[in-house]
C-alpha cells in the first residue's frame, strides 16, 4: 500500500495551480485525507499532484454583511467545527462536524476537499445542500444544488478550484436538528439527516431537510419540505422523505434498512429543528 | 539486623517492565529491526477465488527500477521440502500448504509471485507490472454446498471438501431426545472474523553466508514451531537456525502458525545472500492473515420439566478456507466447536459431529478463544431458550445444571477433564455483584415504558496451560505440552531468564520476572526476561492457549528454585552456615535471625572471580544456573461468568452495551492488573465478535471486508466500562497454581451478549442465533417479526 | 529539497513526492516509534503532530509537511524520564502490546491541549479515532482521565 510515483506542485498561487491543472493527469491535493487513501490503495495516478495548501487566502471564515458565511475552501474541519462564528449562525453545520472522521483527520481534511471528494455520505456535501450554499470557483460560482452530480463526482471541469463556500443567512426563528446513525463513532454516515425549521407567526415558513448517505449524491426531501409548510406534519414529511430517496445497500446497511432509517432520523431532526425554533419542548406537529 | 521478610511480589499489582520502552517509542517491532542492504518483497496475490494459473509474464516487472528478483513457486521447486500440517486423527486430509500458488490458486489473495526489490515502492510498482492469466475454475464459496457431492474441489487428491470429520458420544442421544418432555434448537450461525492485531505480520530473514547460518525475525507466536519447522524444510541444523520474535503487536492467535511469506523469505535471503523483509499491509492482513469464527451450528437440548440437562446433539459444519495451517490444522477450531459444546454443564448424554468443509476462502486458524466463542454461544442460548420455554429464571437454569463443587473432577460428554474450579461461585459471583434481582426490576421498569433492555448471561469453562497429555489440536504431532526456562546469575549478580515463550503484550516479561523474583528472593529490577528466541532455550513453542503463565511460569519456578538452591549451597560456605538457615530476600542472602548476609553481587563474584573463597570440592559443577522444563500433564480448568445488559433503540436498532461484568476463576493470580488488562481486552473482542466484526466475501469469494473501514473492530465509543471479579477458589493442580486466562473474555462476551439482545427482543418474540448481531441484521429480523406479529393480530381480530 | 524540524531537530532531505511521512520518519530519520497500522487514516497508530495538530502520518506526503514542525512520541519523554502522561499510561496499564500506544499518546497531547475531557464518553470519542486490538480501552481512559485531574488539580 504504497502510492506510485508522481511529481509534486506546491502552487502559491490560484493561477500557477490552474495553469498546471491544464495537464489531464494532474490531480488536485488538499489536507489529502480522501485522496492519500486512494493513492495508498492504488485507485488512483496522477502524474502531477498539485498541492493547494500554501496559496494564500483560502482559509479564512468571514462575514459577508448579511448574516452569512464565507468560508474559504481550505478550512480545515476541526476549525469549522470550533468556530464561534459558525456556532452563531449555523449551529447545524458545528454539531454535523462533530460527527466527521476523528480528530487527527479534522485537523487536516478541509471543506473544499470534503465538497469535492463528493462522498454520498460525506456530512459536508449534505450540510452545502442543506444551507443553500453557493460555491465559488476559479471559473464560477455553483448552487451547491447544481454541484453534485453523482457519487464522487462533481460539476467541476479538471482545471477548476473550489476556492470558496458561500452560506446565505438562515431566516430568523430556525431551529435546526442533525442525526446521525453511523456503524461506529466516526465512520462515514450509515445515513444522516440534517433538517431546518423557520418560524413565522407560529407557522412553518419554511423547511429544508437533507439526507445523506441513502442515495448517490445528498439530497434535498423536497417532497417532504412541502408537506411542514402545508402542516401535514412531521410523521407525514418523515414518510415523504422515505420515498424520495433510493439508496444503494452495501455491506454495512441494505437498501431497505437505509429507507428505514431516512424515516426514523427525519422525524428525529425535524422535531429537534422545530422545538429549538419554536424555543419550547412541547410536541412537534 | 534481623534480617527482611521476603516481600510477596507475585499478586503485587507491579507495574509493567516492558512498559517504558513501547512508551518511549523505543521497542523494537518487526519492522524497526533494519539491517543494512535489506531488500523487500511485494506479493503479487490471486485475485481469483479457485483458477488455474495459466501464465505469469514478468518479463516487464523484471526491468523495472530497483528491481532485483522475482520468483514463482518454479523458482522455488527443489529449494524446500514442502510442508503439511499432518494429525494422527482419523478422516482427516492433510492439505498442503504452498508456499507460492502452484498450478492453481484457491482463494483471493493468496500469494502467487513475489518481487523483490531495493524497497517498498519500487516493489509494489514492479508487481502491477507482472501479469498473470488464468482460467477461473468453479468455486467453493458455501461451506454446505461445498460439502457435497459435485461440488468443485480444491484438493482433487482428497476427493472431497470435506477434510475432517469427527464426533464425540456419549449414551444414545436420539433416543432421549425423542422421549425429552422438553426438547428445543435451532441453527446458529457464527460469520468469520479475522484477528486484526494492530501490527501486521512481518517477516525478516537474513543468512550469515560465513556461517551457513539463517535468522528470522517474525512476527510469530511461536517461534519455537517455526524453527523447528523450518529446520526440516531448509535442510540446517538447528543451531544455525534461528527465530527470533521481537516485540510484537498483537497476536491473539493470527499470529500463532506457520506462514507461506516466512518460509520464502527464508528461501529469498539465502539464495540472495541480502536481508530480505515482507511486511504485510492492512490489505494484505485482512486477505491473508488465519481467520476464524465460521460455523453453522444446528443444535438441540433436552430437558425434563425441572430444566434438568437429559441431553444434547449438534452437527457443525465449519468453514475453514482453503488449506489446513501448520501446524494446528485446519480441525483446531471446528473440533473444539464440538468438543466444548456442553460447557459447564451437566449433560449426561450428548453426541457432537463436525465436518470441516475447506472453501475457496482465506485458511483458518486459532484466534482468541478458538471455537469456544462459537460453543459457548449456542450452548448458552439454547440453555436461555430452554429456560423462557419452562418460565424458569436464567439463573435459576443454570444453578440446576452446572456442575457443582462436589463433582470434581468432572468428565464431561466429551471427555475433557474438569478440575476443581469455582463453576457456581463464578456464576454466583457475577449474580450478586450485578445485583441480578435489581437488574431485572430495571428491566421491568424499562420495557413498561416502552424501551428495549435486555440482561444476558454466559458461562462457560475452558482448558488453559495444557500439559503434554492433551494435544492443543487433535492429534498433532508437535509436543506442546512443556515449557523450559533457563535461569542464569552472572558475574555482576544480575539474573537473566531465559524462555521459549513469546509475548505479544500479554506482559510476560513482568509476570515472569515476578515469579523469578520471589522464588529467588531477589528484586524485581534485577531479572531480565528474554523470550521470543529459539535459540536462548533448547525448546520451546511459544505463546498461545493461555499456556505461558501456567507451563513458562512452572518452569520459571522450577528453575529458580533449582538456582536458589546452588545459590544456598555457595553461600553457606562463604556464611559458614547451614544451608538451612539460609534465606533470600530482596536481593540478598542471609542467615536467618543474624545480621551475617551477602548480595547476590558478592555471592557471584565469590563463585565466579574468587572461586578460591570455596572450598576445593565443591567447585567442580558450581555454577549459578539451571534449566528445568515443565509439564503440567493434564490442563487446568479456568471458568467464568458473563452478564451483559444492553439497550437497543427501537428506532435505529442501535445496541448500547449498559453494563458489563465479569467473574472469572484464573487461580493464584500473579499480577491483578495485567490479569484486568486481559480480561478487557478478551471482552472487547468478544464484543466486536458479537456486534461489529465478519469477514465477508461476495458470492465469487472476493473479499469485501478489505480495509479496517469496512472490517468494523471496536472502538473507544463501543467498549463500555467493565466489572471484574477475580475468584480464587482452590489453588488448581499444577506447581504455580495458576490458571490460563488469556483468552476468556472472548469466550463470553458474544454468548453474553447474543443472549442479552435476544432478551431485550423476547416481547416480539426474536431470537439471536447469528452473529454479529449488527443493526442490519436486528432490521431485518425486527421487519420480519413485526409483519408477523401484524399478521397473527389480524388473524385474531 | 525539503526542511522539517522534528523533535526540535530541523534537517533537510531531498525525498521523492510520493514518500509518506511514516516512512520518511521511520526509514529516514530512523524514529521508528511512529508506528503504521493501515496507510488508509483509520487506525491512528501512525499519529504524529504536525505544527501543533495530531495528524496521520500515513496520510501525509512528506513533501506537504515542507517548512513544518513535527513532534512525534520520540519527544514526549525518554525510557528514563517519561512524562506525565507516559507515566499515567504506565500505571494504569493503559499498553498491552503497545502497538497502537505512540499514536494513543499524540492523540492524547492534542485532546489534552483541545477539549476538556469533562467526562469519560468526552474522552472515548476522542480516543475513537485510534484502534487498539489489546487493552479494550478500560485503561486508556482511565490514564487519560487520571491526567485531566491531574492538571485540573495543578492550575
Ligand atoms: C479515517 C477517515 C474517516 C473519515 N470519515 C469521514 C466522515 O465520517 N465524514 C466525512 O465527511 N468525511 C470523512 N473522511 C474524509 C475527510 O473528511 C476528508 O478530509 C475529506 O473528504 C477530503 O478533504 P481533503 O481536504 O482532505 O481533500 P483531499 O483528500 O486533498 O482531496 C479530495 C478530493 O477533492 C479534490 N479537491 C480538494 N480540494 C479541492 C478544491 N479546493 N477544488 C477542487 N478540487 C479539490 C482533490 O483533487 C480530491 O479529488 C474521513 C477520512 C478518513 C481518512
Ligand atoms: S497507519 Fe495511519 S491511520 Fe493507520
Ligand atoms: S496495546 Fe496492543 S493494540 Fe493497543
Amino acid at each position: 500500500m504504497k502510492p506510485p510515483a508522481f511529481e509534486y506542485l506546491a502552487a502559491t498561487s490560484l493561477a500557477q495551480a490552474v495553469a498546471a491543472l491544464a495537464n489531464d493527469e494532474a490531480k488536485i491535493i488538499a489536507g489529502g485525507q480522501s485522496l492519500v487513501p486512494m493513492l495508498n490503495f492504488r485507485l488512483l495516478a496522477p502524474s502531477l499532484l498539485v498541492d493547494i495548501t500554501r496559496i494564500p487566502g483560502l482559509d479564512a471564515i468571514e462575514e459577508d454583511g448579511g448574516g452569512g458565511l464565507r468560508i474559504g475552501a481550505l478550512t480545515r474541519h476541526h476549525t469549522l467545527e470550533t468556530s464561534a462564528m459558525v456556532q452563531a449562525r449555523f449551529p447545524v453545520l458545528s454539531a454535523a462536524m462533530k460527527h466527521v472522521a476523528h480528530l487527527a483527520v479534522r485537523n487536516r481534511g478541509t471543506i473544499g476537499g470534503s465538497l469535492c471528494h463528493a462522498d454520498p455520505a460525506a456530512e459536508l456535501p449534505g450540510l452545502a445542500l442543506l444551507l443553500n450554499a453557493q460555491l465559488k470557483t476559479t471559473q464560477r460560482t455553483v448552487a451547491a444544488a447544481d454541484f453534485f452530480e453523482g457519487a464522487l463526482s462533481t460539476a467541476l471541469a479538471g482545471d477548476e478550484i473550489l476556492t470558496e463556500i458561500q452560506l446565505p443567512a438562515l431566516p430568523p426563528r430556525t431551529g435546526w436538528g442533525f442525526e446521525e446513525f453511523a456503524r461506529r463513532s466516526g465512520d462515514f454516515a450509515l445515513t444522516a439527516v440534517g433538517a431546518t425549521v423557520s418560524l413565522s407567526d407560529g407557522e412553518v415558513a419554511e423547511a429544508r431537510i437533507v439526507v445523506i448517505g441513502a442515495d448517490d449524491t445528498p439530497l434535498r426531501a423536497s417532497a417532504a419540505e412541502v408537506l411542514l409548510t402545508d402542516r401535514s406534519g412531521i410523521a407525514a414529511a418523515a414518510i415523504a422523505a422515505q420515498g424520495q430517496v433510493s439508496p444503494n445497500g452495501d455491506l454495512h446497511g441494505s437498501a431497505d434498512y437505509r429507507r428505514h432509517l431516512v424515516g426514523v432520523l427525519t422525524r428525529r431532526a425535524l422535531t429537534a429543528a422545530w422545538r429549538r425554533a419554536s424555543g419550547t419542548g412541547g410536541e412537534a406537529p | 539486623m534481623e534480617a527482611e521478610a521476603r516481600p510477596k511480589i507475585i499478586g503485587a499489582r507491579v507495574q509493567r517492565v516492558e512498559d517504558p520502552r513501547l512508551l518511549a517509542g523505543r521497542g523494537a517491532f518487526i519492522d524497526d529491526v533494519n539491517l543494512p542492504g535489506t531488500l523487500h518483497v511485494a506479493f503479487c496475490r490471486s485475485d481469483h477465488a479457485h483458477a488455474r494459473i495459466v501464465d505469469i509474464d514478468s518479463a516487464e516487472a523484471s526491468r523495472m527500477p530497483g528491481v532485483t528478483a522475482i520468483f514463482t513457486a518454479a523458482d522455488i521447486e527443489g529449494k524446500m521440502h514442502p510442508i503439511r500440517a499432518t494429525s494422527r486423527m482419523a478422516d482427516y486430509f492433510a492439505t498442503e500448504l504452498p508456499v507460492l500458488a502452484r498450478d492453481k490458486v484457491r482463494y483471493v489473495g493468496e500469494s502467487v509471485v513475489a518481487v523483490v526489490a531495493a524497497n517498498r515502492y519500487l516493489a509494489e510498482d514492479a508487481a502491477e507490472r507482472v501479469a498473470i492469466t488464468y482460467e477461473p475454475l468453479g468455486h467453493a464459496i458455501d461451506p454446505v454446498a461445498a460439502a457435497e457431492a459435485g461440488s468443485p474441489l480444491l484438493h482433487e487428491e482428497a476427493g472431497t471438501n470435506v477434510i475432517v470429520t469427527r464426533t464425540f458420544a456419549r449414551g444414545d442421544v436420539d433416543e432421549v431426545l425423542a422421549s425429552a418432555p422438553v426438547r428445543i434448537g435451532d441453527t446458529f450461525r457464527m460469520h468469520r472474523k479475522t484477528p486484526a492485531a494492530m501490527e501486521n505480520r512481518g517477516y525478516l530473514a537474513e543468512y550469515d553466508q560465513g556461517r551457513r547460518a539463517l535468522t528470522l525475525h517474525s512476527t510469530t507466536q511461536i517461534p519455537g514451531i517455526v524453527r523447528d519447522a523450518l529446520v526440516e524444510m531448509l535442510d540446517l541444523p538447528g543451531n544455525r537456525l534461528r527465530v527470533v520474535a521481537p516485540d510484537v503487536g498483537g497476536g491473539f492467535g493470527g499470529k500463532g502458525a506457520l506462514y507461506p511469506e516466512e518460509i520464502l523469505v527464508c528461501i529469498i535471503a539465502r539464495q540472495l545472500g541480502r536481508p530480505v523483509k515482507w511486511l504485510s499491509d492492512r490489505l494484505e492482513d485482512l486477505m491473508t492473515t488465519n481467520q476464524a469464527f465460521d460455523e453453522i451450528v444446528e443444535a438441540e437440548l433436552a430437558c425434563d420439566e425441572e430444566g434438568r440437562i437429559l441431553g444434547l446433539r449438534a452437527e457443525v459444519i465449519g468453514d475453514v478456507g482453503a488449506y489446513s495451517i501448520y501446524p494446528w490444522t485446519a480441525a483446531i477450531e471446528p473440533v473444539q466447536v464440538v468438543s466444548f459444546l456442553p460447557g459447564p454443564y451437566r449433560v449426561p448424554v450428548y453426541r457432537g459431529r463436525v465436518r470441516a468443509v475447506a472453501t475457496s476462502k482465506t485458511p483458518t486458524g486459532a484466534y482468541r478463544g478458538v471455537g469456544r466463542p462459537i460453543s459457548t454461544f449456542v450452548m448458552e442460548r439454547l440453555i436461555d431458550m430452554a429456560a423462557a420455554k419452562l418460565s424458569l429464571d436464567p439463573l435459576e437454569m443454570r444453578r440446576r445444571n452446572m456442575v457443582r463443587a462436589e463433582e470434581f473432577p468432572y468428565k464431561s460428554a466429551s471427555g475433557i477433564v474438569w478440575d476443581r474450579a469455582g463453576f457456581m461461585e463464578c456464576l454466583d459471583g457475577v449474580a450478586t455483584a450485578a445485583d441480578y434481582k435489581a437488574l431485572r426490576q430495571i428491566q421491568t421498569e424499562a420495557r413498561a415504558a416502552g424501551r428495549w433492555v435486555g440482561i444476558g448471561l454466559a458461562s462457560y469453562a475452558e482448558l488453559t496451560g495444557l500439559g503434554s497429555r492433551i494435544a492443543v489440536a487433535p492429534g498433532m504431532p508437535v509436543n506442546t505440552g512443556t515449557e523450559s526456562a533457563r535461569i542464569r546469575v552472572d558475574s555482576t549478580g544480575a539474573v537473566t531468564a531465559y524462555f521459549g515463550i513469546a509475548s505479544q503484550g500479554q506482559g510476560l516479561e513482568t509476570t515472569l520476572a515476578q515469579v523469578i523474583a520471589e522464588e529467588l528472593g531477589v528484586r524485581l529490577e534485577d531479572v531480565e526476561v528474554i523470550q521470543g528466541d529459539s535459540a536462548v532455550v533448547a525448546h520451546g513453542t511459544g505463546t498461545y492457549a493461555s499456556r505461558s503463565a501456567v507451563l513458562a511460569g512452572g518452569a520459571a519456578i522450577l528453575s529458580a528454585r533449582a538456582v536458589r538452591e546452588k545459590v544456598l549451597e555457595a553461600a553457606s560456605h562463604l556464611l559458614e552456615a547451614d544451608v538451612g538457615d539460609i534465606d533470600t530476600g530482596n536481593g540478598r542472602i542471609f542467615v536467618k535471625g543474624t545480621d551475617r548476609a551477602l548480595s547476590f553481587r558478592e555471592l557471584a563474584r565469590a563463585v565466579y572471580s574468587e572461586i578460591g573463597r570455596l572450598p576445593r570440592e565443591v567447585r567442580e559443577g558450581m555454577d549459578l544456573e539451571a534449566t528445568r522444563m515443565y509439564d503440567p500433564y493434564f490442563g487446568t480448568t479456568t471458568p467464568a461468568s458473563h452478564l451483559a445488559m444492553v439497550e437497543i433503540d427501537p428506532e435505529t436498532y442501535g445496541v448500547t452495551i449498559t453494563r458489563y461484568v465479569v467473574a472469572e476463576d484464573c487461580g493464584r493470580i500473579i499480577n491483578p492488573l495485567i490479569a484486568d488488562g486481559q480480561v478487557q481486552g478478551g471482552v472487547a473482542q468478544g464484543i466486536g465478535a458479537a456486534l461489529m466484526e465478519e469477514v465477508v466475501h461476495d458470492d465469487a469469494g472476493q473479499i469485501l471486508t478489505a480495509s479496517l473501514m469496512d472490517y468494523v473492530v471496536p472502538t473507544a465509543m463501543e467498549i463500555p466500562a467493565m466489572e471484574i471479579i477475580h475468584l480464587e477458589t482452590e489453588r488448581p493442580d499444577n506447581i504455580g497454581g495458576f490458571r490460563g486466562m488469556g483468552e476468556g473474555g472472548t469466550i463470553g462476551a458474544p454468548a453474553a451478549l447474543a443472549n442479552a439482545i435476544s432478551d431485550a427482543l423476547a416481547p416480539l418474540g426474536i431470537m439471536i442465533n447469528e452473529l454479529p448481531a449488527t443493526p442490519e441484521r436486528l432490521f431485518r429480523l425486527i421487519e420480519a417479526a413485526t409483519t408477523r406479529n401484524e399478521r397473527r393480530a389480524t388473524r385474531v381480530g | 529539497m525539503i526542511r522539517v524540524t522534528v523533535n526540535g531537530v530541523t534537517s533537510e532531505h531531498a525525498v521523492e513526492p510520493r514518500l509518506l511521512l511514516t516512512d520518511f520518519l521511520r526509514h529516514h530519520l530512523g524514529l521508528t516509534g511512529t508506528h503504521v497500522g493501515c496507510e488508509q487514516g483509520v487506525c491512528g497508530a501512525c499519529t504524529v503532530i504536525l505544527n501543533g495538530d495530531s495528524v496521520r502520518a500515513c496520510l501525509c506526503l512528506v513533501v506537504q509537511a515542507d517548512g513544518g514542525e513535527i513532534e512525534t512520541v520520540e519527544g514526549l519523554g525518554t525510557v528514563d524520564n517519561l512524562n506525565p502522561l507516559q507515566k499515567a499510561f504506565q500505571e494504569h496499564h493503559a499498553l498491552q502490546c503497545g502497538f497502537c500506544t505512540p499514536g494513543m499518546l499524540m492523540t492524547g497531547v492534542d485532546l489534552l491541549r483541545k477539549y476538556p475531557l469533562a467526562t469519560d464518553a468526552e474522552i472515548r470519542e476522542g480516543l475513537s479515532g485510534n484502534l487498539c486490538r489489546c487493552t479494550g480501552y478500560v485503561h486508556v481512559v482511565q490514564a487519560i482521565r487520571s491526567v485531566v485531574q491531574a492538571e485540573k488539580n495543578g492550575s
